[in-house]
């Protein structure tokens, strides 16, 4: 049986779409067969990184009702398949489109968690997917919060900004705690300093776990080089020796196991 | 023989009808319990439109989570909902059918069962 599991974060630009990408692609190359999913409505992002412009259906059009899931999955695996299968199922990033998906009411909503929901039988079970990992909108929204509820698993990722950890631990506490879910936090471009020993990072650790009562299943330093591939290419897939692949590849055993 | 395989089956049959009878009667004294429980005047006039995820989470956690699981199920009976919140199946059933009485689920019986789920097209 498949996981589902949902990136999210409070504040926007804390690298939830780097991520997913980045775990997405290491399921992948496990040999798993894995879809990633972009529920950021708002501000589609996953189109970018796999450049895909002009598809007949998108995302939107599977939670509209209009067609049904196959239509809306593009095989990426000839690409970023490496050993697995790789399919994305993309959010329409026109204007319109956009503007068509904040406007929806709440019984739209309702039956678009329906839909979320109903992927659990068509994926896992029905189409033997190992994993589907939703990428999702930042802070307290429909969309996202009807990702996590229809999530096994839900990863929070924050910066060490202060705004950004605190909220997260509301976010965690007043929302997430409410519907049960099995939670674990990132905490994405630490400054290397604080990883740089194993002294400091004990000392990182301590204070982390004062302010989140959640487990930390990755702490990742921020890379330059990360930074400078721009979201360009999915970076773990590009460098494999690299100390980040690396970072992801034991997170992904952690929530593989979590 | 046949004359007593002819009664017996229709002896059977009576039962059967008596016991669905008798599970309707439950369920109608659940919601006389919950509507005593909770006091007539406390329903909205104004039924909720549905039962999305803001819905969910202004519910109190005891009906949250009958309601969240039912949600994943899409339709169920209250065994069935039981079986995944470990919680008495009369315990569901007395919430399922609050959450019915509140507006946010339908329920519709399939000869002696009774399944509950989410109105989409309300």
């Amino acid at each position: 049986m498949g996981k589902i599991i949902a990136i999210h974060s409070y504040k926007g630009g804390t690298g939830k779409t780097s991520l997913a990408a980045n775990l997405a692609a290491t399921y992948a190359r496990r040999g798993k067969k894995v879809c990633l999913m972009d529920l950021d409505f708002r501000a589609p992002s996953l189109h970018a990184i796999f450049n895909k412009q002009n598809l007949d259906y998108w995302l939107n059009d599977y939670l509209n009702g209009v067609c049904e899931i196959d239509k809306v999955l593009v095989d990426v695996t000839k690409d970023h398949g490496n050993g697995g299968k790789l399919v994305v199922a993309l959010a329409n990033p026109t204007t319109e489109a956009i503007r068509d998906m904040t406007a929806k009411d709440r019984k739209w909503e309702m039956k678009a968690l329906g839909r979320l929901l109903s992927l659990r039988s068509s994926l896992l079970n029905g189409g033997g997917y190992d994993y589907i990992i939703f990428d999702t909108s930042p802070g307290l929204q429909y969309s996202s919060i009807n990702a996590i509820v229809t999530a096994d698993v839900a990863l929070v990722v924050t910066s060490l900004d202060a705004s950004d950890i605190n909220g997260s631990r509301r976010m965690t506490t007043e929302l997430y705690d409410l519907f049960e879910k099995k939670t674990g936090i990132l905490i994405n471009k630490v400054i290397a300093e604080l990883l740089s020993s194993k002294e400091e990072e004990k000392k990182f650790n301590k204070y982390i776990k004062e302010v989140h009562s959640l487990p930390v299943l990755a702490s990742i330093p921020c890379f330059c080089e990360v930074l400078r591939a721009a979201g360009n290419f999915i970076f773990s897939e590009e460098r494999p020796e690299h100390p980040f692949t690396e970072t992801i590849e034991n997170l992904a055993t952690k929530v593989e196991q979590f | 023989m046949s004359v007593y395989r002819k009664l017996d089956a229709k002896s059977n049959q009576l039962l059967d009808k008596i016991r669905e009878h008798l599970e309707k009667l439950n369920e109608k004294i659940d919601v006389m319990i919950e509507l005593q429980k909770h006091g007539q005047r406390e329903i909205p006039e104004n039924l909720p439109e549905a039962l999305d995820v803001m819905t969910l989470l202004s519910l109190p956690d005891h009906l949250r989570k009958t309601a969240v699981t039912l949600c994943k199920l899409d339709k169920a009976t209250a065994d069935e909902i039981a079986n995944q919140t470990k919680r008495a199946r009369a315990v569901e059933s007395g919430y399922l059918n609050q959450l019915v009485v509140m507006g946010y689920l339908k329920k519709e019986r399939q000869g002696r069962k009774a399944y509950f789920y989410v109105d989409q097209e309300a």
